[in-house]
């Protein structure tokens, strides 16, 4: 299943009722589809809350393969960020030190088992992996 | 869809997605308080990192004047965001 959405935080509502059409249909354990709707939700917000300018929708695509769900989300014309790279959160830290920022991506790395990033022709692909046995947390 | 309501007892209601289209309708409860409440998630499905934000700010802001929140009834699934963000050891979840 693939589908474009427009670049607003609005569009929240249409990728969950995506992703939720996406899940019935394959009958997917609640667990795994909070876990894609989570990584989802936060990556777009963060394609949305970095290019507010550009006109382009974003694309995302949900495949079932026999013991995993495999997740791509493509920005077009956009500037590189490879989430792979981003700060790790310190998830020590006293509340008085803490900032709301990166806390987002942390979960995401949390919540999935894989994620690929590429960037070509100026265009940012971000593809996540959920395994469908392991509902563990990677390190 | 999501709410946010005031009950009787001053505790404060969620339900639904808390996302981060729903911050500017968060904000207008949260930023009201001034002293430690029971945030009640019995009926809130779903919590996004711009939800744990808005809790995080109000938080803070009571902590300085030795206030809290206190955060009831989680979900599993929203209870694993709490603790895999580190939220669990800032907040007191019941």
């Amino acid at each position: 299943m693939k589908s474009k959405f427009k670049r607003d935080i609005q569009s929240l509502t249409d990728i969950f009722n995506f992703i939720e059409k996406f899940a019935n249909s394959y009958q997917i354990d609640g667990s795994i589809s909070f876990a894609i709707n989570l990584a989802v939700d936060e990556l777009f917000t963060n394609m949305v809350n970095y290019h507010t300018e550009n006109p382009n929708d974003i694309l995302i695509s949900l495949t079932k393969q026999v013991d995993r769900i495999v997740v791509t989300l493509i920005d077009y014309e956009v500037e590189p960020y490879d989430i792979n790279k981003s700060k790790e959160y310190d998830t020590t830290m006293p509340l008085e030190d803490r900032k709301p920022g990166g806390i987002g991506i942390h979960l995401v790395k949390k919540f999935v088992d894989e994620i690929d990033y590429t960037y070509q022709e100026r265009n940012s692909k971000i593809t996540l992996v959920k395994y469908l046995e392991k509902h563990h947390v990677r390190d | 869809m999501f709410e946010i309501k005031m009950n009787d007892s001053n505790e404060i209601i969620l339900s639904g997605r808390f996302d981060s289209s729903q911050v500017v309708t968060a904000n207008s409860v949260f930023e009201k308080i001034t002293q430690s409440a029971v945030v009640d998630f019995k009926d809130l499905d779903y919590i996004s990192s711009a939800g744990l934000s808005v809790l995080l700010v109000t938080q803070k802001r009571l902590n300085e004047k030795n206030q809290h929140l206190k955060l009831i009834n989680l979900n599993k699934h929203i209870h694993d965001v709490f603790r895999y963000a580190g939220f669990d050891t800032i907040f007191l979840i019941e």
